[in-house]
Protein backbone atom coordinates (compact mmCIF):
# COMPACT_ATOMS: atom_id res chain seq x y z
CA UNK A 1 0.00 0.00 0.00
CA UNK A 2 1.32 3.45 -0.77
CA UNK A 3 0.47 6.72 -0.10
CA UNK A 4 0.68 8.72 -3.42
CA UNK A 5 0.17 12.50 -4.08
CA UNK A 6 -1.84 13.88 -6.61
CA UNK A 7 -0.27 15.60 -9.95
CA UNK A 8 -2.38 18.60 -9.81
CA UNK A 9 -3.08 19.21 -6.43
CA UNK A 10 -0.76 17.36 -4.33
CA UNK A 11 -2.93 16.02 -2.26
CA UNK A 12 -2.63 12.72 -1.25
CA UNK A 13 -4.53 9.78 -2.93
CA UNK A 14 -5.27 7.04 -0.51
CA UNK A 15 -6.23 3.58 -1.73
CA UNK A 16 -9.20 3.08 -2.95
CA UNK A 17 -9.36 6.61 -4.61
CA UNK A 18 -8.54 8.52 -7.71
CA UNK A 19 -7.39 7.62 -11.20
CA UNK A 20 -4.19 6.65 -12.43
CA UNK A 21 -3.67 7.97 -16.29
CA UNK A 22 -0.95 6.08 -18.02
CA UNK A 23 0.71 8.37 -21.34
CA UNK A 24 2.13 6.41 -23.85
CA UNK A 25 5.22 7.68 -22.84
CA UNK A 26 5.15 5.88 -19.48
CA UNK A 27 4.54 8.37 -17.22
CA UNK A 28 2.08 7.81 -14.69
CA UNK A 29 -0.23 10.71 -13.50
CA UNK A 30 -2.37 10.33 -10.56
CA UNK A 31 -5.09 12.09 -9.02
CA UNK A 32 -7.05 12.24 -6.10
CA UNK A 33 -10.44 13.20 -7.37
CA UNK A 34 -12.42 14.22 -11.02
CA UNK A 35 -11.78 17.95 -10.52
CA UNK A 36 -8.16 17.57 -10.31
CA UNK A 37 -8.51 14.56 -13.35
CA UNK A 38 -10.88 17.41 -15.56
CA UNK A 39 -8.41 20.43 -15.07
CA UNK A 40 -5.21 17.94 -16.49
CA UNK A 41 -7.66 17.12 -19.18
CA UNK A 42 -8.08 20.96 -19.75
CA UNK A 43 -4.26 21.05 -20.24
CA UNK A 44 -4.72 23.63 -16.83
CA UNK A 45 -1.11 24.35 -15.87
CA UNK A 46 -1.15 23.38 -11.77
CA UNK A 47 1.57 26.10 -11.21
CA UNK A 48 -1.28 28.68 -12.54
CA UNK A 49 -4.28 27.53 -10.70
CA UNK A 50 -4.82 29.36 -7.46
CA UNK A 51 -5.60 26.59 -5.18
CA UNK A 52 -3.02 23.56 -5.65
CA UNK A 53 -0.22 23.49 -3.55
CA UNK A 54 1.88 23.61 -7.04
CA UNK A 55 0.80 27.62 -7.45
CA UNK A 56 0.66 28.23 -3.56
CA UNK A 57 5.24 26.88 -2.63
CA UNK A 58 5.55 28.87 -5.97
CA UNK A 59 4.16 32.19 -4.86
CA UNK A 60 5.66 31.98 -1.88
CA UNK A 61 2.40 31.46 0.33
CA UNK A 62 3.53 28.21 1.58
CA UNK A 63 6.84 26.82 3.21
CA UNK A 64 9.00 25.20 0.43
CA UNK A 65 11.93 24.18 2.16
CA UNK A 66 11.38 22.45 5.69
CA UNK A 67 13.99 19.31 7.45
CA UNK A 68 10.09 18.06 7.61
CA UNK A 69 10.05 17.78 4.74
CA UNK A 70 12.64 14.70 4.40
CA UNK A 71 10.88 12.85 6.07
CA UNK A 72 8.21 12.21 3.50
CA UNK A 73 10.43 11.57 0.54
CA UNK A 74 9.63 8.58 -1.60
CA UNK A 75 11.82 5.35 -1.14
CA UNK A 76 11.77 2.55 -3.27
CA UNK A 77 13.35 0.23 -0.85
CA UNK A 78 10.68 -2.02 0.70
CA UNK A 79 11.56 -2.32 4.43
CA UNK A 80 11.04 -5.48 6.17
CA UNK A 81 8.58 -5.89 8.90
CA UNK A 82 9.77 -5.01 12.37
CA UNK A 83 7.17 -4.39 15.48
CA UNK A 84 9.46 -1.79 16.74
CA UNK A 85 10.07 -0.01 13.87
CA UNK A 86 6.38 0.25 13.14
CA UNK A 87 5.76 1.56 16.60
CA UNK A 88 8.55 4.17 16.51
CA UNK A 89 7.54 5.38 12.92
CA UNK A 90 3.84 5.73 13.68
CA UNK A 91 4.80 7.79 16.67
CA UNK A 92 7.45 9.86 14.67
CA UNK A 93 4.48 10.57 11.92
CA UNK A 94 2.25 12.38 14.95
CA UNK A 95 5.29 14.30 15.96
CA UNK A 96 6.37 15.68 12.25
CA UNK A 97 2.88 16.46 11.41
CA UNK A 98 2.43 18.58 14.82
CA UNK A 99 6.18 19.95 14.53
CA UNK A 100 5.22 20.63 10.44
CA UNK A 101 1.90 21.65 10.84
CA UNK A 102 3.35 24.54 13.63
CA UNK A 103 5.76 25.48 11.42
CA UNK A 104 3.45 26.23 8.72
CA UNK A 105 1.34 28.12 10.49
CA UNK A 106 4.26 30.66 11.84
CA UNK A 107 4.93 31.11 8.33
CA UNK A 108 1.37 32.27 7.42
CA UNK A 109 1.27 34.32 10.97
CA UNK A 110 4.61 35.96 9.19
CA UNK A 111 3.02 36.45 5.93
CA UNK A 112 -0.22 37.97 7.45
CA UNK A 113 1.56 40.05 10.67
CA UNK A 114 2.03 43.22 7.83
CA UNK A 115 -1.65 42.94 6.69
CA UNK A 116 -3.19 44.01 10.57
CA UNK A 117 -1.19 47.04 11.06
CA UNK A 118 -2.59 48.19 7.99
CA UNK A 119 -6.08 47.33 8.42
CA UNK A 120 -5.90 49.74 11.75
CA UNK A 121 -4.36 52.68 9.66
CA UNK A 122 -7.65 51.96 7.02
CA UNK A 123 -9.84 51.92 9.77
CA UNK A 124 -8.62 55.07 11.50
CA UNK A 125 -8.62 56.80 8.32
CA UNK A 126 -12.83 55.39 7.29
CA UNK A 127 -13.92 56.64 10.55
CA UNK A 128 -12.00 59.96 10.42
CA UNK A 129 -13.38 60.71 6.85
CA UNK A 130 -16.80 59.11 6.59
CA UNK A 131 -17.98 59.92 10.05
CA UNK A 132 -20.54 61.90 8.75
CA UNK A 133 -22.30 58.58 7.36
CA UNK A 134 -22.83 57.61 10.59
CA UNK A 135 -23.55 60.96 12.68
CA UNK A 136 -24.82 64.44 10.97
CA UNK A 137 -21.88 66.84 11.16
CA UNK A 138 -23.97 69.22 13.25
CA UNK A 139 -24.96 66.40 15.83
CA UNK A 140 -20.99 66.22 16.16
CA UNK A 141 -20.64 70.16 16.93
CA UNK A 142 -23.37 70.07 19.07
CA UNK A 143 -22.77 67.17 21.64
CA UNK A 144 -18.54 67.11 21.75
CA UNK A 145 -18.56 64.21 23.75
CA UNK A 146 -20.40 62.48 20.49
CA UNK A 147 -16.58 62.52 18.59
CA UNK A 148 -13.79 60.45 18.86
CA UNK A 149 -10.74 60.49 20.64
CA UNK A 150 -8.11 61.64 18.69
CA UNK A 151 -6.33 57.50 19.63
CA UNK A 152 -9.12 55.27 18.04
CA UNK A 153 -9.70 51.67 19.11
CA UNK A 154 -11.51 49.21 16.42
CA UNK A 155 -14.66 48.49 18.95
CA UNK A 156 -15.22 52.49 18.38
CA UNK A 157 -18.17 52.02 15.37
CA UNK A 158 -19.96 49.72 17.36
CA UNK A 159 -20.79 52.31 20.11
CA UNK A 160 -21.51 54.82 17.48
CA UNK A 161 -24.56 52.45 16.38
CA UNK A 162 -26.02 51.30 19.58
CA UNK A 163 -26.10 55.20 20.20
CA UNK A 164 -27.54 55.77 16.69
CA UNK A 165 -30.24 52.60 17.77
CA UNK A 166 -31.35 54.69 20.84
CA UNK B 1 -11.54 39.66 -64.91
CA UNK B 2 -8.96 37.24 -65.10
CA UNK B 3 -6.77 39.08 -62.58
CA UNK B 4 -9.35 38.99 -60.03
CA UNK B 5 -9.65 35.08 -60.49
CA UNK B 6 -6.65 34.16 -60.01
CA UNK B 7 -6.48 36.56 -56.99
CA UNK B 8 -8.96 34.75 -55.36
CA UNK B 9 -7.20 31.44 -56.28
CA UNK B 10 -3.67 32.80 -54.89
CA UNK B 11 -5.66 33.62 -51.62
CA UNK B 12 -7.04 30.08 -51.46
CA UNK B 13 -4.03 28.29 -51.64
CA UNK B 14 -2.21 31.20 -49.54
CA UNK B 15 -4.94 30.13 -47.15
CA UNK B 16 -4.61 26.32 -47.56
CA UNK B 17 -0.65 26.46 -47.40
CA UNK B 18 -1.05 28.34 -44.16
CA UNK B 19 -3.05 25.84 -42.45
CA UNK B 20 -0.85 23.19 -43.11
CA UNK B 21 1.59 24.45 -41.80
CA UNK B 22 0.13 25.51 -38.46
CA UNK B 23 -0.80 21.83 -38.62
CA UNK B 24 2.33 20.67 -38.96
CA UNK B 25 4.32 22.59 -36.25
CA UNK B 26 1.87 21.85 -33.69
CA UNK B 27 3.67 19.08 -31.91
CA UNK B 28 1.16 16.12 -31.08
CA UNK B 29 2.56 14.80 -27.96
CA UNK B 30 -0.50 12.66 -26.82
CA UNK B 31 -2.52 11.20 -29.21
CA UNK B 32 -5.32 13.39 -29.87
CA UNK B 33 -4.92 16.84 -28.26
CA UNK B 34 -6.31 19.02 -31.39
CA UNK B 35 -9.50 19.57 -29.37
CA UNK B 36 -10.03 20.92 -26.01
CA UNK B 37 -11.77 17.50 -24.28
CA UNK B 38 -10.93 15.35 -27.29
CA UNK B 39 -9.34 12.22 -25.68
CA UNK B 40 -9.52 8.80 -26.76
CA UNK B 41 -13.41 7.52 -26.28
CA UNK B 42 -13.37 5.76 -23.29
CA UNK B 43 -15.98 2.54 -24.36
CA UNK B 44 -15.27 -1.55 -24.97
CA UNK B 45 -13.05 -3.02 -27.50
CA UNK B 46 -16.05 -4.47 -29.85
CA UNK B 47 -16.33 -5.34 -33.25
CA UNK B 48 -14.83 -2.90 -35.64
CA UNK B 49 -12.65 -1.07 -33.36
CA UNK B 50 -9.76 -0.02 -34.85
CA UNK B 51 -6.55 -1.31 -32.70
CA UNK B 52 -3.02 -0.47 -33.09
CA UNK B 53 -0.28 -3.19 -32.69
CA UNK B 54 2.69 -2.25 -30.30
CA UNK B 55 5.22 -5.37 -30.79
CA UNK B 56 6.83 -5.94 -33.96
CA UNK B 57 4.83 -8.65 -35.38
CA UNK B 58 4.75 -6.89 -38.31
CA UNK B 59 0.94 -5.59 -38.04
CA UNK B 60 0.49 -1.87 -38.13
CA UNK B 61 -3.25 -1.56 -37.18
CA UNK B 62 -5.68 -4.51 -36.36
CA UNK B 63 -9.81 -4.76 -36.43
CA UNK B 64 -11.46 -6.53 -33.68
CA UNK B 65 -13.83 -9.47 -35.11
CA UNK B 66 -14.55 -10.74 -31.51
CA UNK B 67 -14.07 -9.68 -28.15
CA UNK B 68 -13.66 -13.33 -26.42
CA UNK B 69 -15.28 -12.86 -23.01
CA UNK B 70 -17.93 -10.25 -22.61
CA UNK B 71 -21.08 -9.65 -23.61
CA UNK B 72 -20.41 -5.60 -24.33
CA UNK B 73 -16.69 -6.06 -25.19
CA UNK B 74 -13.07 -6.65 -24.77
CA UNK B 75 -11.69 -4.56 -21.99
CA UNK B 76 -7.89 -4.33 -20.66
CA UNK B 77 -6.23 -7.67 -20.24
CA UNK B 78 -8.70 -9.60 -22.19
CA UNK B 79 -8.05 -11.19 -25.23
CA UNK B 80 -9.89 -11.01 -28.87
CA UNK B 81 -9.46 -12.07 -31.90
CA UNK B 82 -8.75 -9.41 -34.60
CA UNK B 83 -7.82 -9.13 -38.39
CA UNK B 84 -5.13 -7.08 -39.65
CA UNK B 85 -5.42 -4.23 -41.67
CA UNK B 86 -2.39 -2.39 -42.01
CA UNK B 87 1.02 -4.51 -41.81
CA UNK B 88 4.55 -3.45 -42.43
CA UNK B 89 6.25 -5.02 -45.47
CA UNK B 90 8.04 -8.19 -44.85
CA UNK B 91 6.59 -8.56 -41.40
CA UNK B 92 5.37 -12.12 -39.76
CA UNK B 93 2.00 -11.47 -40.50
CA UNK B 94 0.50 -9.77 -43.72
CA UNK B 95 -2.57 -7.56 -44.41
CA UNK B 96 -5.83 -10.08 -43.80
CA UNK B 97 -4.22 -12.67 -41.54
CA UNK B 98 -6.96 -13.27 -38.52
CA UNK B 99 -5.09 -13.77 -35.02
CA UNK B 100 -5.87 -13.35 -31.89
CA UNK B 101 -4.94 -10.51 -29.89
CA UNK B 102 -4.73 -9.20 -25.87
CA UNK B 103 -5.09 -6.10 -25.39
CA UNK B 104 -2.41 -4.27 -23.24
CA UNK B 105 -3.71 -0.62 -23.29
CA UNK B 106 -7.12 0.64 -23.89
CA UNK B 107 -8.82 4.53 -22.75
CA UNK B 108 -11.43 2.40 -20.74
CA UNK B 109 -10.32 2.81 -16.69
CA UNK B 110 -10.14 -0.43 -15.35
CA UNK B 111 -10.93 -1.06 -11.67
CA UNK B 112 -7.58 -2.13 -9.71
CA UNK B 113 -8.15 -4.75 -6.97
CA UNK B 114 -7.48 -1.93 -4.51
CA UNK B 115 -10.24 0.44 -5.72
CA UNK B 116 -8.35 2.64 -7.96
CA UNK B 117 -8.29 2.57 -11.24
CA UNK B 118 -6.34 2.87 -14.59
CA UNK B 119 -6.53 3.95 -17.95
CA UNK B 120 -4.57 4.38 -20.97
CA UNK B 121 -3.72 7.05 -23.95
CA UNK B 122 -4.72 5.09 -26.44
CA UNK B 123 -5.86 1.42 -27.28
CA UNK B 124 -3.38 -1.41 -27.89
CA UNK B 125 -2.62 -4.98 -28.61
CA UNK B 126 -0.19 -6.96 -28.93
CA UNK B 127 -0.70 -10.09 -31.32
CA UNK B 128 -0.74 -14.06 -29.96
CA UNK B 129 -1.23 -17.17 -30.71
CA UNK B 130 -3.82 -19.61 -30.01
CA UNK B 131 -1.82 -20.39 -26.63
CA UNK B 132 -1.69 -17.34 -25.79
CA UNK B 133 2.29 -16.35 -26.72
CA UNK B 134 3.12 -13.53 -28.61
CA UNK B 135 4.09 -13.49 -32.29
CA UNK B 136 6.59 -10.81 -31.90
CA UNK B 137 9.68 -10.41 -30.24
CA UNK B 138 9.24 -7.01 -28.71
CA UNK B 139 6.76 -4.73 -27.10
CA UNK B 140 6.48 -1.60 -26.96
CA UNK B 141 4.88 0.94 -24.60
CA UNK B 142 3.70 0.53 -21.20
CA UNK B 143 1.62 -2.78 -20.11
CA UNK B 144 -0.46 -2.99 -17.01
CA UNK B 145 0.41 -5.55 -14.55
CA UNK B 146 -3.38 -7.10 -15.32
CA UNK B 147 -1.63 -9.14 -17.68
CA UNK B 148 0.18 -11.41 -14.82
CA UNK B 149 -3.18 -12.19 -13.63
CA UNK B 150 -4.17 -13.42 -16.80
CA UNK B 151 -1.36 -15.02 -17.28
CA UNK B 152 0.47 -13.21 -20.33
CA UNK B 153 3.97 -13.70 -18.92
CA UNK B 154 5.81 -13.15 -21.61
CA UNK B 155 4.27 -10.31 -22.89
CA UNK B 156 5.36 -8.77 -19.10
CA UNK B 157 8.95 -9.72 -19.80
CA UNK B 158 9.26 -8.55 -23.06
CA UNK B 159 7.54 -4.99 -22.03
CA UNK B 160 10.05 -1.73 -21.11
CA UNK B 161 7.60 -0.51 -19.00
CA UNK B 162 5.12 -1.90 -16.41
CA UNK B 163 2.29 0.48 -15.83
Amino acid sequence: MRLEKCWFCSSTVYPGHGIQFVRNDAKIFRFCRSKCHKNFKMKRNPRKVKWTKAYRRLHGKDMTQDSTFEFERKRNRPERYDRNLTENTLAAIKKIDKVRVDRESRHHAKRMKPKKAQLQREAARELEQSISMVKAPGALQRDPSLTLPIKVKVSKPEKVDNRMEE
Amino acid sequence: MAASILFRVGRSILGGLSNNALGASRPSSKSADMDFLSQQTRTFIQMRTNLKVVDNSGAKRVMCIQALKGKKGARLGDVIVASVKEAHVGGKVKKGDVHYAVVVRAAMPRGRCDGSEVKFDDNAVVLINKQGEPIGTRVFGPVPHELRKKKHLKILSLAEQIA
